[in-house]
């Protein structure tokens, strides 16, 4: 081989899947809306209803154990997270603020705080998985 | 041990492995793609939730609050 001949050409890597399955903000939305309905509608069906049932049944378990739906308070900035947090459950949230006799909690539960736990974790599940369905979407993931 | 209002009996183990056993099977499903990786996945997070609490319950035994 000539050394002399320059540099040789680089194989270049196959290129990233672009093709789209849906609309990534409908995905998005949608997995907003409710845990694995953006996975659904990417026709993902069984990977939604596995999604739907764990999201579910962490934010389920979250209100037995008597945590708390949080809201912002004044003089309590961590609270604005929390919230974000929560929120992230999406109709979840706003289902169980609207029956819930009690959506702050009952601080003197024994599990109050795991129950907090549990529903912190549901609503950041769910913005994860609106992620993942808009990443989905855009065919940056398969 | 049962809280008031909910139909689980329940104790400090059996919540915490319970909330191991959702997060393990969520990220597992979330970050692997193939059915072998996501069951090694799930068992690598489990044991490292459970276990990792055990040992981190152990080492604060001696310093009660």
């Amino acid at each position: 081989m000539n050394e002399f001949a320059g540099p040789q050409p680089v194989p270049r890597p196959p290129a990233l899947a672009t093709r789209r399955v849906g609309s990534p903000l409908a995905a998005a939305a949608l997995a907003w809306i409710f845990p694995g309905l953006g996975h659904f509608y990417l026709r993902r069906p069984r990977t939604a209803i596995l999604y739907a049932a764990i999201v579910t049944a962490t934010f389920l378990l979250g209100l037995s154990f008597e945590g708390r739906l949080y809201s912002p308070e004044a003089g309590q900035p961590l609270t604005i997270l929390a919230t974000f947090a929560v929120y992230g459950a999406g109709l979840l949230n706003l289902a169980a603020r609207l029956v819930s006799a009690n959506p702050n909690g009952s601080i003197l539960s024994v599990t109050y705080e795991y129950g907090c736990a549990y529903l912190l974790t549901a609503g950041l599940m769910n913005l994860l998985l609106m992620l993942d369905a808009y990443d989905i979407a855009v065919g940056r993931k398969p | 041990m049962k809280p008031a209002g909910s139909l689980i009996p329940v104790d400090h183990f059996l919540i915490m492995t319970i909330y191991a056993l959702l997060i393990s099977l969520f990220f597992a499903l979330l970050w692997r793609n193939e059915r072998r990786e996501r069951v090694a996945l799930f068992v690598k997070l489990f044991l490292a939730l459970v276990v990792g609490a055990l040992a981190v319950a152990w080492l604060m035994y001696p310093f009660p609050s």
